[in-house]
Formats: C-alpha cells, sequence, structure tokens
C-alpha cells in the first residue's frame, strides 16, 4: 500500500487547506501519479485536479509531488517516491481554487505580454514565409514548450513578483519569436522587456530546468535575452 | 472568494537543486558583507583616528574571540560571494547553463568557498 497525502482545500466548506492521507493499492505496478490520483478519486469524489490527455501533451496536470514539480501523467510513482511516501501538493505560489487546481490567471498574463504569435510588417507571400533550416533550428528547444508552469511556479522571482517578472516560462516563450528569422518586431520586443523587473530579476536559480517535464532550458533563454539587451543597447 | 484563495508556498515542502542553495546563499553573503562593512569601516575609523586608536583595534583583533570571528565571517563570506559572482559572471557568457553544469559549478564553489573559510580562519587565529 502506498501511503499518499493530498493537499485539499474546498472554498465552501474549508477555511484553510489540508493535507489527506490515503492509502492506495498500486497493485505492485509503477502507475503514474496521476493514476494515483484516479484511484484516490474513486474513494473521493470530490477530490479535483486538471487532466486532459495523461501523456505529457496537453500540460493540464503540473503539480509538485514529493517537493519536485512536474507532469502527473508522465511520473512514475517510482520516479519521486521515497520510503513507500507519495506527497502531492498543488503549483507552487499561485492561488489555489480548490484541491490541486490552481489559478493561472498571472501566469497566462506573462505569457500574453510578450505577444506570442509572429509580428511580421512585411508583404505577405503567396504561399508562406519561408525559413532556412538552420533558422528553423534555432527554435528547438524553445518551441516544445507546453505551458505547464511547472517552471515558472518553481522559480522564486516569480514567487515574489509574479506581476511583474515575465517568469522563466514566458521568457522563454519570449526568445523563441525574438530569434525566429520571420519575425521583424525584434526591437519593438526587446523595449517592452527592458526594465529593471522583466528580464533581469532572474538570478539563474535554475529551478526551472530542473523541473522541465520537457527537458526544456528557460535560464539559458534568459541569459540570451540579456545578450540581446545589451547588444541592442550599445 | 477569490481574494482569500490560499497559495501552496510553504518552502519546506519544496525540493531545491544545489544551483538554488548556491543563489540563495549569495544573497546571505551578500547582505552580511553589507552588515559586516559597516564594523569594518567603524574599526577602520576608529583606527586612522590617533595612535592610541590603532592600538586599541590591533589589540582588539589580536585578543577578542568576538572581533575575530566578525573578521572571519566577513572574510569567509568574501570568498563565498566573490566564488558565486565569478560563476554568474562565467554564465553570463554563456558558458555552462545547463543542469548537470550548473550543478558542478555550485558544487566548485562551494568547495573552494569552504577551503577560503578555513584558510581565513588559520590567517585570523
Ligand atoms: C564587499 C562588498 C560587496 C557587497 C556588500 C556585496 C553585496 C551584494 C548584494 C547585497 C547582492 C544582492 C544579492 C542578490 O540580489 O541575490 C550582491 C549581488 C551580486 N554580487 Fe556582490 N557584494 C560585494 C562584493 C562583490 C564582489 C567582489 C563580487 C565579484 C565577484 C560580487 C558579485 C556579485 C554578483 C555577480 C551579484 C549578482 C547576483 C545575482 O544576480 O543574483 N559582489 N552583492
Ligand atoms: S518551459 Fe518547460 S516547465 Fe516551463 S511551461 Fe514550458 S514546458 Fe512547462
Amino acid at each position: 500500500m502506498l501511503q499518499v497525502s493530498v493537499y485539499r482545500y474546498n472554498p465552501e466548506t474549508d477555511k484553510k487547506p489540508y493535507m489527506q492521507d490515503f492509502e492506495i493499492d498500486t497493485k505492485g505496478k509503477d502507475i503514474m501519479v496521476l493514476d494515483v490520483l484516479h484511484l484516490i478519486k474513486e474513494k473521493d469524489n470530490g477530490m479535483s485536479y486538471r487532466r486532459s490527455c495523461r501523456e505529457g501533451v496537453c500540460g493540464s496536470d503540473g503539480l509538485n509531488m514529493n517537493g519536485k514539480n512536474g507532469l502527473a501523467c508522465i511520473t512514475p510513482v517510482s520516479d519521486v517516491v521515497k520510503n513507500n511516501k507519495l506527497i502531492i501538493r498543488p503549483l507552487p505560489g499561485l492561488p489555489v481554487i480548490r484541491d490541486l487546481v490552481v489559478d493561472m490567471s498571472l501566469f497566462y498574463k506573462q505569457y500574453e505580454r510578450i505577444k506570442p504569435f509572429l509580428i511580421n510588417d512585411t508583404p505577405e507571400p503567396a504561399i508562406e514565409r519561408l525559413q532556412t533550416p538552420e533558422d528553423r533550428e534555432k527554435l528547438d528547444g524553445l518551441y516544445e514548450c507546453i505551458l505547464c508552469a511547472c517552471c515558472s511556479t518553481a522559480c522564486p522571482s516569480f514567487w515574489w513578483n509574479p506581476d511583474k517578472f515575465v517568469g522563466p516560462s514566458g521568457l522563454l516563450q519570449a526568445y523563441r519569436f525574438l530569434i525566429d528569422s520571420r519575425d521583424t518586431a525584434t526591437k519593438e520586443r526587446l523595449a517592452e522587456l527592458d526594465d529593471p523587473f522583466s528580464v533581469f530579476r532572474c538570478h539563474g536559480i535554475m529551478n526551472c530546468v530542473a523541473v522541465c517535464p520537457k527537458g526544456l532550458n528557460p535560464t539559458r533563454a534568459i541569459g540570451n535575452i540579456r545578450g540581446m539587451l545589451l547588444n541592442n543597447a550599445t | 472568494m477569490k481574494s482569500n484563495r490560499p497559495v501552496n508556498l510553504d518552502l519546506s515542502t519544496i525540493k531545491f537543486p544545489l544551483s538554488a542553495l548556491a543563489s540563495i546563499t549569495h544573497r546571505i553573503s551578500g547582505v552580511i558583507l553589507f552588515v559586516g562593512l559597516i564594523f569594518m569601516f567603524w574599526a577602520f575609523d576608529v583606527s586612522l583616528s590617533s595612535p592610541a586608536g590603532f592600538d586599541s583595534v590591533k589589540t582588539t583583533l589580536q585578543d577578542n574571540f568576538l572581533a575575530k570571528f566578525v573578521l572571519w565571517g566577513m572574510l569567509t563570506a568574501l570568498g563565498y560571494h566573490c566564488l558565486a559572482g565569478v560563476k554568474h559572471i562565467i554564465m553570463d557568457f554563456d558558458i555552462g547553463v545547463n543542469l548537470e553544469n550548473g550543478h558542478t559549478m555550485s558544487q566548485v564553489v562551494f568547495i573552494l568557498a569552504a577551503v577560503l573559510a578555513v584558510l581565513a580562519g588559520v590567517w585570523v587565529w
């Protein structure tokens, strides 16, 4: 029997969140943490969490499992469990709506801020805007982001300034459009980020790199943006 | 209802990689240096005020454990702070900005800082 301790909070009945313990029979199999949550839901219908694709594509089930953020659907129990104990908490730093469901508004607001779409003021070509394979390669390690928020909610700088610091996820996306050869708004994008908070709250803590379920490297992308900001200023 | 939503942010429940511990130690050492410098400037001022003042600072630093400890703490914090600062500068050149190297560089910073702490102790006492 796996000992599971889950963060519970129902705004209609609970004044404060609390941890609830469950004993879960994994039938000797190394199941995913999301499967554990399903088994808990069988015992307690009210258990709330987000999930959709259940295979690490949609980014809905970002959670804090035994202290580390990740996607419950692709995290085997054996990856996080020590001493037969699994502690599941919501993503840190964001307001909890209910149980493991957090309010992602601030996270999305920062994403919206970096204008996550191509801007190109040259006349539209007849078919499509082409890119050399070399230019396309520059997007690798950036376009794969699924906006699960594991990184930004693991970042102390984002915890203290979620309204002013864009955060690792948003900045990774910002860089994805900054270096896209088809985007012509590089200067404007950099101007939007050129203040003491948006980019420069990053202290190279690297929690983001440690938790990203897609193996991406927001710290490096942020360093590259800094480089572009410095070059732009000189 | 919206305004009083709880937030899960109990730091004791969150795991931090070594690079994160290196970062928070960098900030702590920065604060120690800032506070410590007040005492250093004060001692410096006294030592420059008169020959008697110079002697009193000198003997205090030779005999008083607390004074020695403060000096050692300053040197240790400075050693760590500089090493972590160098790590930042290396990372600013886009060198080793990934999980493995970040871990290794943090380890190196901690080990060298510990060596400097011992050397500072030998020198002060
Ligand atoms: C003795 C005088 C010094 C004092 C009082 C001092 C103090 C501080 C303080 C309070 C911070 C802010 C910490 C933070 O935001 O995390 C800081 C950051 C920093 N210090 Fe120093 N420092 C001193 C010397 C040095 C030296 C000699 C170096 C060079 C190696 C250095 C390199 C840095 C770097 C690179 C940062 C930025 C850290 C970050 O972005 O997280 N400092 N310092
Ligand atoms: S960078 Fe990684 S952890 Fe951050 S939102 Fe994108 S996929 Fe999730």
